[in-house]
C-alpha cells in the first residue's frame, strides 16, 4: 500500500471510527433514558446481581412486592419475575437465574411461585426443550443481566420504538427498580369484571386448550430449587387467583400437587395460597390489584419468617 | 443474514478489514477468496444447506463456458447454452413453481371432473435462487453470444456468483459488468469508500424507517381490508406502495453501496420510479436490473417492438407477464404483470414509450403541472396494480380493489399515521432533492462544509435509529 493510499485508510477508519463511537453513544444516552415506563422487563436486566430473588411469572412480578419482604425478613429482595410466557421453569429462566445471583450467597432467600402453566408446555410434545416458548424471548435473548445500560437488551429484544425511550412518561405499567410490576388500572367494578371474563375467554381458548403438562419443566423446576438450595432457603408458594380462573387450572391440572410431589418435599416450605381466592382483589382475575399485593405479600413474608423461626425443615402443608 | 441486523453490522467491518488487509499483500486470488467464503458465510447464516445449489450452479455456468470455449459447431454450442437454461431453470423451476404447477394441474383435472391426488413437496424457497440464477445464465449467454470471453479463474467466477452484497435480492449484476472486475486489483479509494457508506445510511433510512413503518400500517389494513372505509384502503395501497420501494430499492442502495467498499461498480436498480410521467419511464426507473435482463434476453430475441401489432402486443405481454411470475408462484403476480401489460402497450403502440427519457424537473426546483399531474396518475395507477402484487389471491385483489372504488373513498380514513405522514413526506423531499443523482444523497450536502453534512449524517442515523420500524424481512427474499 503506498504512503498516500495508507493515509487515506487511516483517514478513513478514523473518521468512521469516530462516527461510529458519536453514534453509540447517543444510543447509550438514549437507553440509559429508560425507565420503568419503558416495558415491563428491561430494568430487571440492569440491577447489580442479588442476593434473594422472587421468582416466577407475572402472578408474582405484579403479586410480590420485595420492599414488603426487606421490612418483614430484613432482607434485600429482587422481583426476577417474568410472564407465563418468558419465564416458565425451563433451561432458560434457571441460566438467567444463575447469572442474576450473587454466587458468594449462602444465606439467601429465594420464593419461587408455581402453577399448572409454569409446567407446562404449548407444543405437541411438552417436553420438545428446542421449541419451548421462552426460546425467542428476552430471557433466552438477553446473555448479560447485570448491566446498566444494557444494549444488548435492546438490539435483541425492542423491535424498533426507540423514541418511546424519550417521550413515553407515563404508563398503567411501572416496573420499580425493585423488579415489582406496579398495574394502575380502574378498578371500577363492571371494568374489572369485563377484565376478568376476557382473561377467562382468553385462558380458556388460549392456554388451556393447547398446554400440556412438561415432565421436562417439572425436572427443571427441581433443578432450579436444588440450585438455589446451594445458596440459601427456597419457599415454594401458589399465589392466589380469581375462583373462575381457579375453575380453569382445576379442569387443566386437578392434581397439581401431586406432579409436583417432590419439588414439594425437597423445598423449605409450601404455601398455597388458593384456599384464600375469594378475599383478595385481582385486576384481570390472574392478577392481584396492588392493594391485595401488598396483603399477600405480608402474608407470604410473614409465614417465611415464621417457618424460618420455627425451623421446619420438613414440608409444610398450610 | 439480514443487513439491517447486528450480525451484519459485525460480518461487515470484520470483511472489510481482511479483504484490505489481504490487498496490501497485493494477491488478487486471495481477495476474490475471501469474498467466496465471506459470500458463503453470509448465505450460510440463513441455510447453510443450500450453499450446495450455489456452488452446483457455479461449476455448472464455469464448466459449461470451458466448454463454449473450445466448440467451434453451433449445434453444440447451442447445446451447451441448453444445457445451463436447463439446469438453472430447471432448480429455479423446481424450489420456486413445483408445487404452483402441480396445484394447478390439479385444479384444471378437477374442473374438467377428473379427481387425481396431488403429489406437492414440502420445498423450502432457497433464499436468492431468483437471482443468482439470472446472474449466472446471463453469463453463459454472454460467452454463447461472444459477448464475453469464458473465464478460467474460477474463484473469481465463484466470486461473482456469490457476491455477498447482491446475492439475496440483487441487483442482478450482468456478467459484462461485474466479472471483469473480480480480474482486476482493487485499490481502496477514500471518496469510493464514503459514498458507500453514504449510500448504505440512506438505503437503510428507506428500509427501516419508510419501509418497516409502512409496512406495520400496510399489513393491518391488508390483513382486514373488508374492515376499513376506501379511503383507508387506497391509503393502505399507498402505504405498501412505500413499503415496496423503500424496501427493495434501500437493498439495493445497501447493497451497492457495500460493494462500493470493496472497490466494486454495480449498476443502479432503481432511478426514483415514482416520480415517473407514464408507465414507461417507472418501467426504466424500477428494479432495472431485471427489466433490462428480460429486455436483453428475453425481449429482443422475440423481436422487441419490431414486427407486427399482433408481435408487438405479444412480446410486451410476454415479458410483463414472466416478468411477474418471476416474483413468485401465485396467480397474482401474473395478474399484476398482466395489468402493467395492459398499461404500457398503448404507450408503444402510439409510440409515446420513449418519451420521457430525461428526469423530470431537470432545469428547475419543481415539476411543471402537467409534470405534477403526470406523476401523480402513474403513482396511482401503480399503486393499484400493487394490490394484486401485494393481495395473497386474486378474489382478495379484487375485493379489495372494489372496496377502494366506493362512496367511501371520499371519506377521512380510519388510519391516519402523521409520524408516518411526515416521515415520508421528508423522504419524497430528499428524493426529490437527489433525483438528479444515483441515489438521494450522492451529491445533496457535498457542496456544504463539513459540520452541515456530519450533522446531516448524523440526524438520519439518529432517525433510523429513534423511528426504525418493528423489523421486517426484504420482501424480495421470497423471490
Amino acid at each position: 500500500m503506498s504512503s498516500s493510499l495508507k493515509k487515506y485508510w487511516i483517514r478513513f477508519f478514523f473518521k468512521i471510527t469516530f462516527f461510529g463511537v458519536l453514534l453509540f453513544t447517543s444510543y447509550c444516552f438514549i437507553i440509559s433514558r429508560a425507565n420503568g415506563y419503558t416495558d415491563p422487563f428491561y430494568l430487571r436486566f440492569t440491577s447489580t446481581k442479588q442476593e434473594n430473588l422472587i421468582i416466577g411469572t407475572s402472578r408474582s412480578a405484579q403479586g410480590l412486592r420485595p420492599d414488603i419482604f426487606n421490612n418483614i425478613l430484613k432482607k434485600k429482595f429482587y422481583n426476577y419475575s417474568f410472564t407465563v410466557a418468558h419465564s416458565p421453569y425451563g433451561p432458560t429462566y434457571l441460566n438467567s437465574i444463575k447469572k442474576k445471583l450473587k454466587s458468594n450467597v449462602e444465606n439467601g432467600t429465594f420464593i419461587l411461585t408455581i402453577d399448572p402453566w409454569s409446567i407446562s408446555s404449548w407444543t405437541d410434545d411438552p417436553n420438545d426443550v428446542d421449541k419451548f416458548r421462552e426460546l425467542k424471548l428476552c430471557l433466552k435473548n438477553t446473555p448479560l443481566v447485570n448491566i446498566n445500560p444494557n444494549p444488548i437488551y435492546f438490539f435483541n429484544n425492542y423491535n424498533g420504538d426507540y423514541k418511546k425511550l424519550i417521550m413515553k412518561k407515563s404508563s398503567p405499567m411501572f416496573l420499580h427498580n425493585n423488579g415489582w410490576l406496579e398495574v394502575s388500572v380502574d378498578m371500577d367494578s363492571t371494568v374489572v369484571e369485563e377484565r376478568i371474563n376476557e382473561k377467562v375467554k382468553d385462558y380458556k381458548k388460549n392456554l388451556s386448550s393447547f398446554s400440556k403438562k412438561s415432565d421436562l419443566r417439572i425436572y427443571y423446576l427441581i433443578e432450579t430449587i436444588k440450585y438455589l438450595q446451594n445458596h440459601g432457603d427456597v419457599f415454594l408458594v401458589r399465589m392466589p387467583i380469581h375462583p373462575k380462573i381457579m375453575q380453569i387450572e382445576e379442569e387443566f391440572m386437578s392434581d397439581f400437587e401431586s406432579e409436583i410431589y417432590e419439588a414439594i418435599e425437597i423445598s423449605s416450605g409450601y404455601l398455597d395460597l388458593t384456599e384464600f381466592n375469594g378475599d383478595y382483589i385481582y385486576t384481570d382475575g390472574n392478577h392481584l390489584y396492588k392493594d391485595s399485593g401488598i396483603i399477600v405479600s405480608e402474608k407470604v413474608s410473614k409465614w417465611v419468617k415464621n417457618t424460618k423461626a420455627n425451623e421446619l425443615l420438613k414440608p409444610v402443608y398450610y | 443474514m439480514l443487513f439491517n441486523s447486528i450480525d451484519f453490522a459485525i460480518f461487515l467491518p470484520i470483511v472489510f478489514m481482511l479483504y484490505w488487509v489481504i490487498n496490501k499483500r497485493g494477491s488478487l486470488t486471495m481477495q476474490n477468496l475471501l469474498i467466496v467464503v465471506a459470500s458463503y458465510v453470509f448465505y450460510g447464516w440463513w441455510d447453510y444447506r443450500f450453499l450446495a445449489l450455489i456452488v452446483f450452479s457455479t461449476l455448472v455456468d464455469f464448466t459449461v463456458g470451458q466448454q463454449l470455449r473450445k466448440a467451434s459447431d453451433s449445434g453444440k454450442r447451442k447445446a451447451l447454452l441448453w444445457t445451463s437454461i436447463f439446469v438453472n431453470i430447471g432448480l429455479l423451476g423446481f424450489f420456486k413453481y413445483y408445487n404452483f404447477f402441480v396445484d394447478n394441474f390439479v385444479q384444471a383435472f378437477s374442473f374438467f371432473g377428473s379427481e387425481i391426488q396431488p403429489n406437492t413437496l414440502n420445498i423450502i424457497l432457497p433464499v436468492g435462487i431468483s437471482f443468482y440464477t439470472f446472474q449466472t445464465l446471463s453469463y453463459t449467454i454472454d460467452v454463447y453470444r461472444k459477448k464475453l470471453d469464458p473465464t478460467n479463474d474460477i474463484v473469481a467466477f465463484a466470486a461473482f456468483v456469490s457476491f455477498f452484497p447482491q446475492l439475496v435480492a440483487g441487483p442482478i449484476e450482468r456478467a459484462t459488468n461485474l466479472l471483469p472486475q473480480f480480474y482486476k486489483t482493487r485499490k481502496f479509494h477514500y471518496s469510493k469508500a464514503v459514498d458507500g457508506l453514504r449510500q448504505i445510511l440512506w438505503g437503510l433510512f428507506k428500509k427501516v424507517v419508510i419501509a418497516d413503518n409502512c409496512a406495520q400500517f400496510a399489513n393491518m389494513i391488508f390483513d382486514d381490508y373488508s374492515q376499513y372505509s376506501g379511503s383507508t384502503l387506497l391509503l393502505g395501497a399507498i402505504f405498501f406502495a412505500f413499503q415496496i420501494y423503500g424496501d427493495f430499492s434501500g437493498y439495493s442502495d445497501i447493497a451497492i453501496g457495500t460493494s462500493r467498499l470493496f472497490g466494486f461498480d454495480l449498476k443502479q436498480n432503481f432511478a426514483f420510479p415514482y416520480f415517473s410521467r407514464d408507465i414507461a419511464e417507472f418501467w426504466r426507473r424500477w428494479h432495472i436490473s431485471l427489466s433490462t435482463w428480460f429486455r436483453d434476453y428475453v425481449y429482443i430475441p422475440l423481436g422487441g417492438s419490431k414486427g407486427s401489432v399482433g408481435n408487438q402486443i405479444r412480446n410486451v405481454f410476454i415479458i410483463f407477464i414472466v416478468s411477474g411470475f418471476w416474483h413468485g408462484a401465485n396467480w397474482t403476480f401474473i395478474v399484476w404483470g398482466a395489468l402493467n401489460a395492459v398499461y404500457f402497450l398503448p404507450l408503444l403502440l402510439l409510440q409515446r414509450n420513449r418519451k420521457h427519457t430525461n428526469v423530470v424537473a431537470e432545469h428547475t426546483m419543481l415539476p411543471s403541472i402537467k409534470e405534477g399531474i403526470a406523476m401523480l396518475i402513474t403513482f396511482l395507477i401503480t399503486t393499484l396494480a400493487w394490490i394484486f402484487f401485494r393481495a395473497p389471491s386474486i378474489s382478495d385483489a379484487v375485493q379489495y380493489l372494489a372496496g377502494v372504488i366506493d362512496s367511501s373513498l371520499v371519506s377521512i380514513p380510519e388510519i391516519r399515521p402523521s409520524f408516518l405522514f411526515i416521515l415520508i413526506l421528508l423522504f419524497l423531499v430528499i428524493e426529490w432533492a437527489g433525483r438528479r443523482q444515483k441515489y438521494a444523497l450522492e451529491a445533496l450536502w457535498l457542496g456544504r462544509p463539513k459540520v452541515v453534512r456530519w450533522l446531516a449524517y448524523y440526524i438520519i442515523s439518529m432517525i433510523i435509529f429513534l423511528y426504525g420500524g418493528k423489523a421486517q424481512e426484504f420482501i424480495y427474499f421470497q423471490f
